[in-house]
Protein backbone atom coordinates (compact mmCIF):
# COMPACT_ATOMS: atom_id res chain seq x y z
CA UNK A 1 0.00 0.00 0.00
CA UNK A 2 2.61 2.49 0.98
CA UNK A 3 5.39 1.36 -1.01
CA UNK A 4 4.68 3.79 -4.18
CA UNK A 5 5.19 6.51 -1.76
CA UNK A 6 8.32 5.11 -0.24
CA UNK A 7 9.72 4.34 -3.79
CA UNK A 8 9.08 7.93 -4.69
CA UNK A 9 10.47 9.57 -1.74
CA UNK A 10 13.63 7.26 -2.13
CA UNK A 11 13.80 8.16 -5.69
CA UNK A 12 13.53 12.29 -4.54
CA UNK A 13 16.42 11.22 -2.23
CA UNK A 14 18.10 9.75 -4.68
CA UNK A 15 17.76 12.61 -7.51
CA UNK A 16 18.76 15.33 -4.63
CA UNK A 17 22.45 15.32 -2.88
CA UNK A 18 19.92 14.60 0.12
CA UNK A 19 22.19 11.14 0.95
CA UNK A 20 24.64 13.60 2.56
CA UNK A 21 22.19 14.29 5.08
CA UNK A 22 21.19 10.66 5.84
CA UNK A 23 25.19 10.09 6.11
CA UNK A 24 25.40 12.87 8.78
CA UNK A 25 22.87 11.39 10.87
CA UNK A 26 24.99 8.31 11.03
CA UNK A 27 27.50 10.44 13.07
CA UNK A 28 25.09 11.37 16.35
CA UNK A 29 24.04 8.02 16.19
CA UNK A 30 27.21 6.54 16.74
CA UNK A 31 28.33 9.01 18.95
CA UNK A 32 25.54 8.17 21.36
CA UNK A 33 25.86 4.45 21.12
CA UNK A 34 29.96 5.60 22.13
CA UNK A 35 28.73 7.88 25.01
CA UNK A 36 26.26 4.70 26.63
CA UNK A 37 29.01 2.18 26.78
CA UNK A 38 30.37 1.02 30.42
CA UNK A 39 32.82 -1.53 29.40
CA UNK A 40 36.08 0.19 27.99
CA UNK A 41 37.10 -2.13 25.21
CA UNK A 42 33.78 -1.94 24.16
CA UNK A 43 33.83 1.88 23.70
CA UNK A 44 37.52 1.83 21.81
CA UNK A 45 36.00 -0.45 19.54
CA UNK A 46 32.76 2.23 19.04
CA UNK A 47 35.64 4.66 18.86
CA UNK A 48 36.91 2.50 15.61
CA UNK A 49 33.61 2.92 14.19
CA UNK A 50 32.67 6.70 15.04
CA UNK A 51 35.89 7.25 13.33
CA UNK A 52 34.86 5.61 10.07
CA UNK A 53 31.96 7.16 10.50
CA UNK A 54 33.28 10.22 10.76
CA UNK A 55 35.99 10.07 7.84
CA UNK A 56 32.98 9.21 5.85
CA UNK A 57 30.88 11.87 6.62
CA UNK A 58 33.82 14.55 6.16
CA UNK A 59 34.97 12.86 3.14
CA UNK A 60 31.12 13.51 1.83
CA UNK A 61 31.40 17.16 3.03
CA UNK A 62 34.41 18.34 0.50
CA UNK A 63 36.74 17.88 3.53
CA UNK A 64 39.38 15.01 2.41
CA UNK A 65 42.17 16.15 4.21
CA UNK A 66 40.82 16.19 7.55
CA UNK A 67 38.84 12.83 6.91
CA UNK A 68 42.59 11.61 6.17
CA UNK A 69 43.89 12.65 9.64
CA UNK A 70 40.64 11.69 11.15
CA UNK A 71 41.49 7.93 9.85
CA UNK A 72 44.80 8.00 10.05
CA UNK A 73 45.35 9.50 13.68
CA UNK A 74 41.97 9.47 15.22
CA UNK A 75 41.06 6.11 14.34
CA UNK A 76 44.24 4.16 14.16
CA UNK A 77 46.86 5.81 16.91
CA UNK A 78 43.70 7.16 19.41
CA UNK A 79 41.83 3.75 19.38
CA UNK A 80 45.98 1.78 20.03
CA UNK A 81 47.18 4.28 22.49
CA UNK A 82 43.99 4.30 23.84
CA UNK A 83 43.98 0.42 24.12
CA UNK A 84 47.48 0.61 26.08
CA UNK A 85 46.26 3.15 28.48
CA UNK A 86 42.99 0.74 29.41
CA UNK A 87 45.45 -2.12 29.55
CA UNK A 88 47.94 -1.01 31.77
CA UNK A 89 45.99 0.91 34.08
CA UNK A 90 42.32 -1.42 34.47
CA UNK A 91 44.63 -4.14 36.59
CA UNK A 92 44.71 -5.25 40.15
CA UNK A 93 48.43 -6.58 40.80
CA UNK A 94 48.16 -9.20 43.85
CA UNK A 95 51.19 -9.93 45.37
CA UNK A 96 51.75 -13.57 46.83
CA UNK A 97 54.09 -15.56 48.06
CA UNK A 98 55.64 -18.27 45.86
CA UNK A 99 55.29 -21.31 47.93
CA UNK A 100 52.40 -20.54 48.30
CA UNK A 101 51.55 -21.04 44.90
CA UNK A 102 53.34 -24.26 43.88
CA UNK A 103 52.58 -25.30 40.37
CA UNK A 104 50.70 -22.10 38.44
CA UNK A 105 53.73 -21.54 36.91
CA UNK A 106 54.80 -24.55 35.82
CA UNK A 107 51.39 -25.17 34.09
CA UNK A 108 51.31 -25.50 30.27
CA UNK A 109 48.54 -23.12 29.59
CA UNK A 110 47.33 -19.86 31.49
CA UNK A 111 43.64 -21.41 31.22
CA UNK A 112 45.35 -24.85 33.23
CA UNK A 113 46.46 -22.65 36.32
CA UNK A 114 43.05 -22.54 38.08
CA UNK A 115 43.14 -26.28 37.14
CA UNK A 116 46.74 -26.61 38.64
CA UNK A 117 45.86 -25.14 42.08
CA UNK A 118 42.62 -26.50 42.86
CA UNK A 119 44.50 -30.24 41.68
CA UNK A 120 47.48 -29.31 44.10
CA UNK A 121 45.04 -28.40 46.51
CA UNK A 122 43.47 -31.72 46.55
CA UNK A 123 46.31 -33.83 46.77
CA UNK A 124 47.72 -32.10 49.63
CA UNK A 125 44.86 -31.06 51.99
CA UNK A 126 47.64 -29.80 54.69
CA UNK A 127 48.70 -27.38 52.27
CA UNK A 128 46.53 -24.00 52.24
CA UNK A 129 45.67 -22.50 48.38
CA UNK A 130 43.41 -19.76 47.49
CA UNK A 131 41.67 -21.14 44.27
CA UNK A 132 38.71 -20.18 45.50
CA UNK A 133 39.17 -17.02 46.39
CA UNK A 134 40.72 -16.40 43.83
CA UNK A 135 38.05 -17.04 41.19
CA UNK A 136 35.83 -14.94 43.27
CA UNK A 137 38.39 -12.66 43.15
CA UNK A 138 38.19 -12.44 39.52
CA UNK A 139 34.66 -12.62 39.33
CA UNK A 140 34.58 -9.31 41.30
CA UNK A 141 37.36 -7.75 39.09
CA UNK A 142 35.50 -9.16 36.24
CA UNK A 143 32.62 -7.33 37.07
CA UNK A 144 34.25 -3.98 37.23
CA UNK A 145 36.55 -4.31 34.24
CA UNK A 146 39.79 -4.90 36.02
CA UNK A 147 41.96 -7.55 35.04
CA UNK A 148 43.63 -9.39 37.99
CA UNK A 149 47.41 -10.02 37.69
CA UNK A 150 49.06 -12.29 40.39
CA UNK A 151 53.02 -11.48 40.96
CA UNK A 152 55.01 -14.21 43.29
CA UNK A 153 57.55 -12.75 46.07
CA UNK A 154 60.07 -15.65 47.22
CA UNK A 155 59.37 -14.73 51.06
CA UNK A 156 57.05 -12.68 53.29
CA UNK A 157 59.76 -9.78 53.49
CA UNK A 158 59.79 -9.20 50.15
CA UNK A 159 55.78 -9.18 50.02
CA UNK A 160 55.64 -6.13 52.76
CA UNK A 161 58.36 -4.37 50.98
CA UNK A 162 56.47 -4.27 47.85
CA UNK A 163 53.08 -3.03 49.18
CA UNK A 164 54.98 -0.21 50.91
CA UNK A 165 56.88 0.28 47.40
CA UNK A 166 53.59 0.50 45.88
CA UNK A 167 54.46 -2.30 43.42
CA UNK A 168 51.69 -4.15 44.25
CA UNK A 169 47.82 -3.19 45.30
CA UNK A 170 47.52 -5.66 47.51
CA UNK A 171 48.76 -8.62 49.59
CA UNK A 172 47.50 -11.98 50.07
CA UNK A 173 48.23 -14.76 52.71
CA UNK A 174 46.98 -17.97 53.47
CA UNK A 175 47.41 -19.63 56.86
CA UNK A 176 45.08 -22.15 58.85
CA UNK A 177 42.32 -21.12 60.87
CA UNK A 178 43.21 -21.78 63.47
CA UNK A 179 46.83 -20.77 64.12
CA UNK A 180 44.62 -17.18 63.37
CA UNK A 181 42.43 -17.54 66.12
CA UNK A 182 44.61 -18.62 69.04
CA UNK A 183 47.08 -15.47 67.82
CA UNK A 184 44.01 -12.97 68.13
CA UNK A 185 43.81 -14.27 71.98
CA UNK A 186 40.37 -16.47 71.15
CA UNK A 187 39.59 -19.23 72.77
CA UNK A 188 39.16 -22.09 69.93
CA UNK A 189 36.52 -23.78 70.57
CA UNK A 190 35.27 -27.68 69.13
CA UNK A 191 33.73 -26.27 65.90
CA UNK A 192 37.23 -23.94 65.04
CA UNK A 193 38.94 -27.39 65.91
CA UNK A 194 36.83 -28.88 63.28
CA UNK A 195 37.95 -26.20 60.65
CA UNK A 196 41.49 -27.08 61.52
CA UNK A 197 42.62 -27.88 58.05
CA UNK A 198 40.53 -24.66 56.15
CA UNK A 199 42.98 -22.12 54.97
CA UNK A 200 42.76 -18.90 55.72
CA UNK A 201 43.10 -16.27 53.86
CA UNK A 202 43.91 -12.28 54.35
CA UNK A 203 43.64 -9.58 52.07
CA UNK A 204 46.15 -6.58 52.28
CA UNK A 205 45.24 -3.54 50.49
CA UNK A 206 46.60 -0.28 50.13
CA UNK A 207 43.59 1.41 47.71
CA UNK A 208 41.10 2.56 49.76
CA UNK A 209 38.16 2.01 46.51
CA UNK A 210 39.45 -1.14 45.96
CA UNK A 211 39.29 -2.45 49.53
CA UNK A 212 35.69 -0.67 49.69
CA UNK A 213 34.47 -2.06 46.26
CA UNK A 214 36.05 -6.42 47.45
CA UNK A 215 34.54 -5.43 50.96
CA UNK A 216 30.92 -5.46 49.42
CA UNK A 217 30.59 -7.73 46.55
CA UNK A 218 33.46 -10.74 47.93
CA UNK A 219 31.59 -13.19 48.63
CA UNK A 220 34.28 -15.61 49.75
CA UNK A 221 33.48 -16.69 53.94
CA UNK A 222 37.56 -17.91 54.03
CA UNK A 223 38.95 -14.52 53.40
CA UNK A 224 39.85 -11.16 55.82
CA UNK A 225 40.30 -7.74 54.68
CA UNK A 226 42.46 -5.17 55.61
CA UNK A 227 43.33 -1.75 54.70
CA UNK A 228 46.78 -0.26 54.91
CA UNK A 229 47.17 3.86 54.32
CA UNK A 230 50.34 3.97 53.79
CA UNK A 231 50.19 7.76 53.65
CA UNK A 232 49.28 7.77 57.36
CA UNK A 233 50.86 4.67 58.48
CA UNK A 234 54.60 4.18 56.75
CA UNK A 235 54.95 0.66 58.70
CA UNK A 236 53.37 -1.60 57.18
CA UNK A 237 54.88 -4.48 58.49
CA UNK A 238 53.15 -4.89 61.26
CA UNK A 239 50.08 -4.60 59.89
CA UNK A 240 51.32 -7.93 57.87
CA UNK A 241 53.10 -9.61 60.63
CA UNK A 242 49.66 -9.77 62.26
CA UNK A 243 47.14 -10.79 59.71
CA UNK A 244 49.46 -13.00 58.10
CA UNK A 245 52.17 -14.92 59.84
CA UNK A 246 54.28 -17.95 58.72
CA UNK A 247 53.16 -21.37 58.33
CA UNK A 248 54.75 -23.49 60.87
CA UNK B 1 20.30 7.90 -10.65
CA UNK B 2 21.37 4.30 -10.70
CA UNK B 3 24.36 4.92 -8.70
CA UNK B 4 22.37 7.13 -6.18
CA UNK B 5 20.00 4.19 -5.58
CA UNK B 6 23.16 2.03 -5.17
CA UNK B 7 24.62 4.81 -2.98
CA UNK B 8 21.31 4.84 -0.35
CA UNK B 9 21.52 1.08 -0.38
CA UNK B 10 24.80 0.84 0.84
CA UNK B 11 23.98 3.59 3.37
CA UNK B 12 21.25 1.42 4.75
CA UNK B 13 23.74 -1.78 4.13
CA UNK B 14 26.06 0.40 6.66
CA UNK B 15 23.02 0.34 9.79
CA UNK B 16 22.81 -3.20 9.76
CA UNK B 17 26.67 -3.59 11.72
CA UNK B 18 25.72 -0.48 13.48
CA UNK B 19 22.13 -2.35 15.02
CA UNK B 20 24.32 -5.42 15.49
CA UNK B 21 27.04 -3.18 18.09
CA UNK B 22 24.15 -2.11 19.61
CA UNK B 23 22.62 -5.58 19.93
CA UNK B 24 25.34 -8.07 20.23
CA UNK B 25 27.56 -7.82 23.58
CA UNK B 26 30.53 -9.93 22.42
CA UNK B 27 33.47 -7.99 22.10
CA UNK B 28 34.44 -10.37 18.89
CA UNK B 29 31.15 -9.61 17.45
CA UNK B 30 31.79 -5.90 17.89
CA UNK B 31 34.90 -6.01 16.54
CA UNK B 32 33.71 -8.07 13.36
CA UNK B 33 31.14 -5.10 13.13
CA UNK B 34 34.13 -2.78 13.34
CA UNK B 35 35.42 -3.97 10.27
CA UNK B 36 32.56 -4.34 8.54
CA UNK B 37 32.08 -0.97 8.83
CA UNK B 38 35.19 -0.02 8.31
CA UNK B 39 35.03 -1.36 4.68
CA UNK B 40 31.69 -0.10 4.47
CA UNK B 41 32.73 3.54 4.62
CA UNK B 42 35.77 2.85 2.50
CA UNK B 43 33.52 1.45 -0.38
CA UNK B 44 31.51 4.22 -0.08
CA UNK B 45 34.02 7.03 -0.30
CA UNK B 46 35.14 5.19 -3.53
CA UNK B 47 31.21 4.87 -4.85
CA UNK B 48 30.70 9.03 -3.99
CA UNK B 49 34.33 9.74 -5.83
CA UNK B 50 33.13 7.98 -9.08
CA UNK B 51 29.55 9.74 -8.82
CA UNK B 52 31.33 13.26 -8.16
CA UNK B 53 34.02 12.48 -10.75
CA UNK B 54 36.47 13.59 -7.85
CA UNK B 55 40.38 11.85 -7.91
CA UNK B 56 40.81 13.52 -4.37
CA UNK B 57 38.23 12.02 -2.72
CA UNK B 58 38.90 8.41 -4.48
CA UNK B 59 42.42 8.99 -2.90
CA UNK B 60 41.50 9.20 0.38
CA UNK B 61 38.63 6.36 -0.39
CA UNK B 62 41.96 4.06 -1.13
CA UNK B 63 44.66 5.43 1.73
CA UNK B 64 41.57 4.92 4.81
CA UNK B 65 40.04 0.94 2.76
CA UNK B 66 44.13 0.14 3.14
CA UNK B 67 44.74 1.79 6.26
CA UNK B 68 41.72 0.87 8.20
CA UNK B 69 42.46 -3.14 8.47
CA UNK B 70 45.69 -2.07 10.07
CA UNK B 71 43.91 -0.14 13.17
CA UNK B 72 41.62 -2.92 13.41
CA UNK B 73 44.91 -5.97 13.37
CA UNK B 74 46.51 -3.98 16.52
CA UNK B 75 43.06 -3.70 18.54
CA UNK B 76 42.62 -7.16 17.94
CA UNK B 77 45.87 -7.86 18.76
CA UNK B 78 45.73 -5.94 22.13
CA UNK B 79 42.36 -7.65 23.16
CA UNK B 80 43.84 -11.65 22.26
CA UNK B 81 46.53 -10.57 24.91
CA UNK B 82 44.36 -8.96 27.59
CA UNK B 83 41.60 -11.84 27.29
CA UNK B 84 44.67 -14.30 27.42
CA UNK B 85 46.18 -12.59 30.55
CA UNK B 86 42.73 -12.13 32.12
CA UNK B 87 42.68 -15.94 32.35
CA UNK B 88 46.13 -16.51 34.15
Amino acid sequence: MCWPIVLVLVTEVAVTDSYVYVLTALLPLTASILVTQANPYHALVLRGILGAVAALVYTVLGAADVALTEALVGTMLAITLYAVAVRSSLVMRLGVLKEAIPDWRAASKSDDALVALQQADQANAEQPSFAPLLSDLRTVCGKHHLRLELVSYPDSQALQQALVDKEIHAALRVEHKDRYFSESGFEPNSERINLHSESFCSLCIRIRRLYDILQAELTSPAASLTYVDLATSPEVGPVLASVGEQQP
Amino acid sequence: MILNLALIAMILALLIPIYTVCKDQDIWQRMLAFASVASKAAILILVISVLRDDWMIGVVGVIILSVGNAGLMLLAHIIKRMNDLAST
